[in-house]
């Protein structure tokens, strides 16, 4: 019988060995219990705690050759690392969802038509048997990942002092809706301007990421977030001042933007501000729709998980049950 | 390729001597080339040499980079070509729609959210720019 492998076509013995050193060097995740139907959970990882170059070179091995291709081409470290986070964060996040059973590596995703990422359920003989909604947001400071079963969910994070290079009501004038600069103009205080200024922004964006229609299909002037005061509050005669709600509004005649979404905005590690909108429950009656239940871990995968609800990591300021 | 399904698309030369260099021997004299094409042979047109003219002037690109660079803290000594892309810049939305706001104002023009979502590169900021801008001056 003729050599049906020729010497060279077997892999070094050498790189097997390095690459199930590779494998076997990252210990297992622990998995996670399933979001209820009206919970959402939130993951998030702090680039700056990441020190350890060979884990950063363990999470490159997580990644598929698409996205190895696409850290090549980002050029400088700390963006290469955020870049290899986040992709890290969303495997990791999923696999935990399938009780581990799914490798981290083997996650396969697509874009919608409007290109909103998503995951496949069929991974070769592989199938996940729940439905997981992901979607993932990143600053240079951090990177969150949302996840529910079924139901949509967008997520935006931003840095809670971080200020625009461009004037607030130019860009308010530019992207948002006439209510919203009216809103935004009634604060005289610079710097009040500002926060409320990036609460609406992690909201519309969350908005519109949950949609799933990309920012053409869903212009931000088109809709309108306010925030409503809280009628019933725990001590009636003493309502908080930041007892609010947060409503939407959209065009009575657009098809495409629907209403019946609800928003979380929380402070995340003192440092950030998040927004939530996931789809409501038809089921749900009355106020009962109107808050998210949200249950969020800090992790630097394979090395350490944090749950922070309850906790002053995690404040709301408005919209959680 | 994203940002241009027309079926046909005009090149302005704003320099006439800059088609005067060229072996394909256009005159000095043609300020306009208008091309009716399918989308493919578009793209074939693109990557040939009428590429290099067509595409947007030097001056364009290099604005759009001093914008990005302000936008984005970019220090000086940063390499930015007019292949570099947005998101591997580190920009997020919101940085790409202050850029977006400020090349706005710098040119005179108006991007709409279909344009804006295509734009991936530096080169194709520059190029929809001067698509705006020469739309601009036809209807006026």
């Amino acid at each position: 019988m003729r050599r049906l492998l020729r010497g060279d076509m077997l892999p070094l013995l050498s790189n097997l060995v390095s690459r199930r050193l590779v494998i076997s060097s990252l210990p297992s995740l622990p998995p996670a219990p399933l979001p209820s139907r009206r919970e959402a959970h939130l993951w998030y990882v702090v680039p700056n705690e990441l020190e350890d170059a060979s884990l950063l070179q363990d999470y490159r091995e997580l990644l598929s050759p698409c996205e190895k291709e696409n850290i090549l081409s980002i050029k400088g470290e700390a963006l290469k690392k955020c870049a290899i986070l986040s992709r890290v964060l969303v495997r990791t996040t999923l696999s935990r969802y399938t009780d581990c059973k799914v490798n981290p590596r083997l996650f396969k995703f697509r874009k919608n038509r409007f290109g909103k990422p998503e995951v496949e359920r069929q991974i070769g003989a592989l199938w996940v048997s729940s439905s997981l909604q992901f979607n993932i947001s990143h600053t240079s400071s951090m990177i969150a990942c949302g996840i529910t079963v079924d139901v949509p969910i967008g997520i935006d994070i931003e840095e809670k002092q971080r200020k625009p290079v461009n004037n607030i009501l130019s860009l308010a004038h530019r992207y948002f809706s006439p209510y919203e600069v009216q809103y935004l103009a009634s604060f005289m205080d610079p710097e009040t301007q500002q926060s409320e200024f990036l609460r609406l922004w992690t909201l519309k964006e969350a908005y519109v990421k949950a949609l799933g229609r990309g920012f053409s299909g869903a212009p931000f002037r088109d809709f309108t977030i306010r925030f409503e005061k809280s009628t019933d509050s725990v001590v009636p005669e003493q309502p908080k001042s930041e007892e609010f709600r947060i409503m939407i509004d959209t065009a009575f005649d657009s098809e495409n933007l629907t209403a019946n979404w609800q928003f979380a905005l929380v402070e995340l590690g003192g440092s950030h501000l998040a927004a939530i909108c996931m789809e409501k429950d038809e089921n749900m009656s009355g106020t009962e729709q109107d808050f998210l239940k949200l249950k969020v871990w800090k992790t630097l995968p394979y090395v350490e998980d944090k749950c922070m609800s309850e906790t002053d990591a995690v404040k709301n300021i408005s919209g959680l049950s | 390729m994203a940002a241009v399904s027309a079926a046909f698309v005009r090149f302005a030369s704003l320099k006439p001597g800059s088609w005067s260099n060229q072996t394909n021997g256009v005159t000095s004299g043609v300020k306009f080339v208008t091309i009716g094409t399918s989308k493919l042979s578009l793209l074939s047109l693109r990557y040939s040499r009428f590429r290099v003219h067509c595409a947007a002037k030097p001056e364009t690109v290099n604005k759009v980079i001093d914008i990005v660079k302000k936008q984005l803290a970019l220090s000086d000594d940063t390499s930015l070509t007019p292949e570099s892309k947005f998101s591997s810049l580190g920009a997020d939305s919101l940085d790409t729609v202050e850029i977006v706001m400020c090349l706005e104002e710098e040119f005179d023009i108006s991007v709409d959210e279909d344009n804006s979502q295509n734009i991936t590169t530096v080169q194709d900021a520059a190029d929809l720019i001067e698509k705006l801008v020469l739309q601009k001056a036809e209807a006026a």
